[in-house]
Parts: C-alpha cells; sequence; structure tokens
C-alpha cells in the first residue's frame, strides 16, 4: 500500500511541477486558445471561449496525471486504480488550487508580478482562478483537477489496461495490428511492380503538389525540404560512422556565402551563373571541411563535439565581424541574391523552387541510400560500432571519417546555396548553433540512420512549428518535451533504420531477435 | 624468422607498460606469452597490430620494421588481430561481421568462398548468419570473432585472451579450434592468462612480469618449471 500511495505522490508531483511551470510562462493561455479554436471558432476570441478552453485543458492535465498515477497500479484491479488516481489527484488539486489561491490573492490586492516573470500577467492570473474569487476559483480548479484524474484512472483501468490484459491472454504468437500492417508494407516493398507504381504516384505528388498549393506551403516545405537536405548530410558523418559533428552549421553557413558572394551585386558584384555558384558552395564547404577534419578527425567523442561546435560558431562570428565586412557584408548580410535560370528562362517562382528542392533532396537521397548500402557504409557502421578493432580488420578509419565528414559538409554546401538563393537574401542570423542543434532534434526524433526518419523528422521539427505559429514562443520548450518524451519511450527514433541484409533476403533480423540465444 | 620483436619500450604517457621485451616466432609455430594481469600482454598485441607505437624498438615480420605502418596498412601484410573480448560488432549480422574481416580484399569471389569455408566450419555461426551480432551467445561471439579474423586469411593471427569468459567446455573448443588453425598452416602468438591451456598447445612459451619477459623456453619444459606450476599453474595449493 505504502508503494502504490509514493507511486501516486510520484506522479503527482511531477505533474504539479510542470503545471505550475506552464502557469507561469502563460502556456495556459496559449495552450486554452488553440484548445477553443480547434472545438469552435466562433467563440475562441469570447471571454467564455478561453474559459471553456481553460477548463479542458486543466481537465486533460487532470487526466493524464490520473492515467499515469494509476498506469503500475498493482495489483490491476479497477479499485487499486482509482485509490491511486484520487490520491494523485487529491495531491495535486491541492496543491495547484493552492498556487491558483495565491495567484489570485497576489492580484486581488494589486501586486504585479510582472516585475519577475515576464509572462504572468494580471489577466492570466486572473484566468487561472476562472475570473472568481480566489477561493471559490481555486476550489474549482482543484476540483476539476481530481475530478479528472479519477476520471483517468477509471479509463485506463476500464479501456486501456483491459486492452493490455486481453492482448496478453491472446496468444503470444498472434501478431499485433501494427505488426502485420508492417508485413505487409514489407511484403508489397519486396514486390518490384508495386514499388513502381508508388514512386510513380508519388512522382506525379511531388510534380502536382508544388503548382497547387500555393506559395506559403512552398515557402514551409522549402525549408522542410532543406532541412531534409542538412539532415542526410549529417546522418552521413553521425548517424553512419558515428562521429558526433555539432558545428555543422558552419558547413551550411560557408556554402551559403560562397554562393552569395559569389551572384549577389553587392559586395562584390560577380554575378556568376547560379549552377557554377552552387557547385563552387559545395566545393568550398567541402574544403571547408577538410581544412577542419585534417587536424580533429583523431578526436574521439565529447572532444570532437566540442571542437566543431566550436568551428562552427567561429565561421559565424568571422563573418559578422567588422574585420571582414568589406568582404562578407558583415551584420547586415548579403542582398538581392538573384535566382536561378535554365537556358536562359528565369527560374526562380516559388514553384521553381520547389522543384529545385526537391530534385536536389531526391538526387542526394538516392546518392547517400547508395552509399549506406555500399561496402563504404559498412566501414563506416564498423568505425560507429568499434573505431579500434575497425581498424584492425583493415579499415582504414582515418580516411572513411574523412570521407562522411567531406560528403556531409558538400551535402551541407548545397542546402546552404540554395536556402541563400530562395530567400535572395543570407545573413549572419541564418547561421547560428541552432540549426546544427535542429537538425540533430530532427535525426533523434526521426530516427538515426534511416531516410524515411529523416524526411518525418524534418516534417514534425520544421514544419509543424510553422505550421502552429501560435506556439512560436514556445518552440524550444516542446522541442525539449518531445526530446525527453523520445528518449524515454521511443529511443530509436519515429522511423528507425532497418539494418540492410547481405544474404538470404528472405529471412527477416527483426523475426529472429526474440530467439533465445 | 616470421616476427622479431627486439627492444620494445611502449609508454601510457608517463606509464611504462612495456619494458624493452624482444621475442620472437617462427612460421608454423604457436607462441603462448601468459602472464597476470596488468603483465603487458595486450600492450604487446596492440603494438604489432599498429594500434600502439613503441618509443624505442622494432617489430620486424619478414624482415620488414611495423613501427611506422599504419594498422590497415600491417593487415594487409597478413597479421590480424583477435582482439580480447571479442569486440564483434553487435549492430552487424553475422554474415556482415565476417564481410567486414575480408575488408583489405576486393576479390568478391574469393570472399564468398571464403566465408562459406567459414560456415563449414563454425555450422552454429551460419544458422545464425542473418542475427546481429550482438544477440549471439559467449562462445558463439569468440567463433565470430576468430571467424572474422580468419577472413582476411591470416599469416599470423594474434590472438588476445581468446578463452576469457567462456565455460571450460568452450575453452577446449576454442583451444581445438585454435590447434586446428595452426595445422593448416597459420602461425600463431596467443596471448593467454589461462597458462595451463595455453602452454599444452603451444610450442614455445614467454612468460611475462610487469613488462617483462621473466622466462622463457619450450612449453613442456615451461610446464614443468617449479617457477611457472607456483605461479601460473595453480601449484602448491593443491
Amino acid at each position: 500500500m505504502t508503494r502504490n500511495i509514493s507511486n501516486a505522490l510520484h506522479s503527482a508531483i511531477i505533474f504539479i511541477v510542470v503545471t505550475i511551470f506552464l502557469f507561469l510562462i502563460g502556456f495556459t493561455t496559449t495552450g486554452s486558445e488553440l484548445i477553443i479554436k480547434a472545438l469552435s471558432p466562433s467563440i475562441a476570441k469570447t471571454s467564455e471561449g478561453l474559459e471553456i478552453g481553460f477548463t479542458i485543458f486543466i481537465s486533460l492535465i487532470g487526466f493524464i496525471i490520473g492515467l499515469v498515477a494509476s498506469k503500475r497500479e498493482e495489483p490491476d484491479t479497477l479499485g487499486r486504480n482509482l485509490v491511486a488516481g484520487t490520491i494523485a489527484g487529491l495531491i495535486s488539486g491541492v496543491v495547484i488550487g493552492l498556487f491558483g489561491f495565491l495567484m489570485g490573492t497576489l492580484i486581488e490586492n494589486g501586486i504585479d508580478l510582472r516585475g519577475y516573470l515576464q509572462s504572468v500577467s494580471p489577466d492570466s492570473m486572473r484566468k487561472i482562478v476562472f475570473d472568481q474569487p480566489p477561493n471559490i476559483g481555486a476550489l474549482r480548479l482543484g476540483g476539476i483537477i481530481l475530478l479528472s484524474s479519477i476520471f483517468g484512472s477509471f479509463i485506463n483501468s476500464t479501456v486501456i489496461r483491459a486492452e493490455w490484459r486481453k492482448s496478453l491472454s491472446t496468444s503470444v504468437s498472434e501478431s499485433s495490428t501494427a505488426d502485420s500492417v508492417r508485413k505487409t508494407a514489407s511484403k508489397l516493398g519486396a514486390n518490384q511492380g508495386f514499388r513502381m507504381a508508388m514512386m510513380a504516384v508519388l512522382a506525379a505528388i511531388l510534380i502536382i503538389l508544388p503548382q497547387q498549393w500555393g506559395s506559403y506551403w512552398n515557402f514551409v516545405m522549402g525549408t522542410v525540404g532543406i532541412y531534409i537536405l542538412l539532415g542526410i548530410g549529417v546522418n552521413l558523418i553521425i548517424g553512419l560512422a558515428g562521429q558526433l559533428i555539432l558545428g555543422y552549421v558552419a558547413f551550411f553557413a560557408i556554402g551559403a556565402y560562397t554562393f552569395a558572394l559569389l551572384t549577389a551585386p553587392a559586395p562584390h558584384n560577380l554575378q556568376w551563373n547560379f549552377w557554377i555558384a552552387v557547385g563552387l558552395a559545395m566545393i568550398s564547404a567541402t574544403i571547408g571541411s577538410l581544412f577542419i577534419g585534417l587536424p580533429i578527425l583523431n578526436l574521439r567523442g565529447d572532444y570532437l563535439a566540442i571542437v566543431t561546435l566550436g568551428f562552427g560558431e567561429i565561421i559565424r562570428i568571422l563573418v559578422k565581424s567588422d574585420l571582414l565586412t568589406k568582404f562578407t557584408g558583415g551584420p547586415r548580410g548579403v542582398r538581392d541574391i538573384p535566382g536561378p535560370t535554365i537556358f536562359g528562362q528565369s527560374f526562380s517562382s516559388d514553384v521553381d523552387y520547389m522543384y529545385l528542392i526537391i530534385a536536389a533532396v531526391v538526387v542526394t537521397a538516392f546518392v547517400a541510400n547508395r552509399l549506406q548500402n555500399s561496402a563504404t557504409g559498412r566501414a563506416w557502421v564498423a568505425i560507429r560500432e568499434d573505431e579500434t578493432v575497425s581498424k584492425t580488420t583493415g579499415v582504414n578509419s582515418f580516411a572513411y571519417k574523412l570521407l562522411a565528414f567531406a560528403l556531409s559538409a558538400a551535402i551541407a554546401g548545397l542546402a546552404g546555396a540554395l536556402f541563400a538563393s530562395r530567400n535572395q537574401f543570407t545573413g549572419p542570423d541564418d547561421h547560428v548553433l541552432m540549426v546544427s542543434i535542429n537538425v540533430l532534434c530532427l535525426l533523434i526524433v526521426g530516427g538515426m540512420g534511416s531516410l524515411p526518419g529523416i524526411l518525418l523528422g524534418a516534417f514534425t521539427l520544421k514544419g509543424l512549428p510553422e505550421l502552429l505559429r501560435e506556439l512560436e514562443n514556445y518552440r524550444l520548450l516542446i522541442f525539449g518535451a518531445l526530446l525527453v518524451v523520445m528518449m524515454l519511450i521511443r529511443p530509436e527514433g519515429l522511423w528507425p533504420a532497418t539494418r540492410p541484409k547481405l544474404e538470404e533476403k528472405g529471412k527477416s533480423i527483426e523475426a529472429q531477435k526474440g530467439e533465445p540465444t | 624468422m616470421m616476427l622479431e620483436i627486439d627492444n620494445l619500450n611502449v609508454y601510457y604517457n608517463a606509464i611504462h607498460a612495456l619494458k624493452g621485451i624482444s621475442f620472437h616466432l617462427e612460421k608454423g609455430e604457436i607462441v603462448a606469452l601468459i602472464g597476470a594481469n596488468g603483465a603487458g600482454k595486450s600492450t604487446t598485441l596492440n603494438t604489432i597490430s599498429g594500434i600502439l607505437r613503441p618509443r624505442i624498438g622494432s617489430v620486424l615480420f619478414e624482415g620488414e620494421d611495423l613501427t611506422k605502418i599504419p594498422p590497415q596498412d600491417i593487415v594487409r601484410k597478413g597479421i590480424i588481430q583477435v582482439p580480447e573480448g571479442r569486440k564483434i560488432f553487435s549492430k552487424m549480422t553475422v554474415a556482415e561481421n565476417l564481410d567486414i574481416g575480408a575488408y583489405a580484399s576486393n576479390d568478391r569471389a574469393r570472399i564468398k568462398s571464403n566465408m562459406d569455408m567459414m560456415f563449414q566450419r563454425f555450422p552454429r555461426l551460419s544458422e545464425r548468419r542473418n542475427q546481429l551480432g550482438g544477440t549471439l551467445s559467449g562462445g558463439e561471439q569468440q567463433m565470430l570473432a576468430i571467424a572474422r579474423a580468419l577472413m582476411a586469411e591470416p599469416r599470423l593471427l594474434l590472438m588476445d585472451e581468446p578463452s576469457m569468459g567462456l565455460a571450460p567446455i568452450l575453452v577446449e573448443q576454442i583451444f581445438d579450434i585454435i590447434r586446428d588453425i595452426n595445422e593448416q598452416g597459420t602461425s600463431i602468438l596467443l596471448v593467454e592468462q589461462n597458462a595451463q591451456m595455453a602452454l599444452s598447445i603451444s610450442d614455445r612459451g614467454y612468460v611475462m612480469e610487469t613488462g617483462k619477459i621473466v622466462l622463457e623456453g619450450p612449453s613442456n619444459e615451461l610446464l614443468v618449471n617449479p617457477v611457472v606450476i607456483d605461479a601460473y599453474l595453480g601449484g602448491g595449493h593443491d
């Protein structure tokens, strides 16, 4: 019994901290607005609407508290689950209610907390207690949490855990729906004709969509495409060769600036051909990677990460510096970068750029995929697994690491050039550390070493935030939460890599994994 | 003489790990290097493989000094190490592990036939060829490590503690395999803590203690040497 209470207490404390944190950063207001907007846009702006949204928001939190608190209750009976949900709901209801009471009282006494906490406006705090006197509002707040928590534990016991019990009692060998879907998919995937048909459909979609969905979508998806490129590049060196490179943005910057300086009217007025400039952008990024890679690729692990992190910052600060303002345009960046032309025709509408980016992604993905499944790919994986042993099997680990590094830099250079050209601008602020972190995140969320994973990760991390503009201020918060959740429940990523099979294509590795050894 | 080590001095920063050891190995021999933990046995093997570099001394392989040659080229000369603790690639399948073993070769047909040979020699590996290396048992992993090394067609095989962490029956099996490999013409330098087993299959042995070679001789003589019996064969206690 004590163990149960401590379990419930545990989840209650976590959620109390999270909820109060969400209150203090003002996320509750944004969240409530989003909820009510999704449910009924007509009353979204009214104060009743906000109140309903907030009630739903708070109920959701309470529901999750109940769900989590009763998750590990043993023995698994309805009573036990309900007790856990009630205890957790009661504790968190009381504490969060007290918090609401405290805030409400402070606001009522005319104390403005914005001096200490930027997002704690009197208005948003009054919303917490439903625009009512602090004592009544706090009771209502705590009551909602308690009730929804009990409801959560009830649902957990009657629906979720019941399903689980059912699946336990049915034969273990009987595969779940998800498994059978996957098996069907892989069976279809092996079918040549089906693959061709899928490719044709995909190609048709990629050709038609950019013309149909308007310039806003082209912009958003273009950015996603650029990040897919970066993801493919970084996957070579981090995902396959296992070398933790953090300053990847350096090569993005080198590519973007090489391209910009060669084509823009200022500061050098070179105005070279688009395609030559893109090629040179890739080459200069590669040279940059050799320049930094030759001396440092012997470092391992954290040391390599730190040095490359520094390199990324050095490049950004260099292009921004007064010293190089004449050469790079300094903090103001390079402007009026012209678009591409094909056979003398301008090729720079938003649709054209989308095609260009899609083409770049397809070609890069194809090359990366071929490399991954070649002897070179196996050498990279061997280095990732154990560099010393890979040496004793005859792999020239330094050369292969350098190759992976140079290739990924070239891809970053290409992405940088396309990015600069599409935006018609590049400046130091396009090349901040956050770009490297984003790319790493999309790799982790999507799944290291897997191409579909990269696509999925790029959509999740770059596409969704663009579409959910309201959440802009909380982007980092959500990234962080997403990473933590991913590490806990699906550390291999949304769409993990499957190992290519060397022999006997019929037999699946997955099927043998469970075998005792 | 196939391998000749002369006055080898190796340091880990300030720590003097090998204090001027010298020994040799004739073509076709099994030579055992025995000694306690920290005697410098693995250091010796890693220096021959080129992973560590000596400060003083030379490693001559068929008259050529290996101390300036990078590890991957030493592999191409036919010196292959089976590392301590097996160190198979756990995220690769058995077949891929073998394939990586033949990395120095470009002859696909030969690699294929070598792999078939390995699967004949180690039927357990054949059964598990598409299984990830990390899911194998300890004995199977040791077999995989040996098979991976054999894929490179070694002329000199460096084996680092092949018996480590294995059940006695598996140790017997592994040593049978080692003898078998030797009979087919591969010279073997065997590093072992299990002195009894190592000396029973080797032609000659060296005893190492804190970075020096303190005893050497034909294995059958070392087996009855009172000093060796006392220190390494559990003598005086049974």
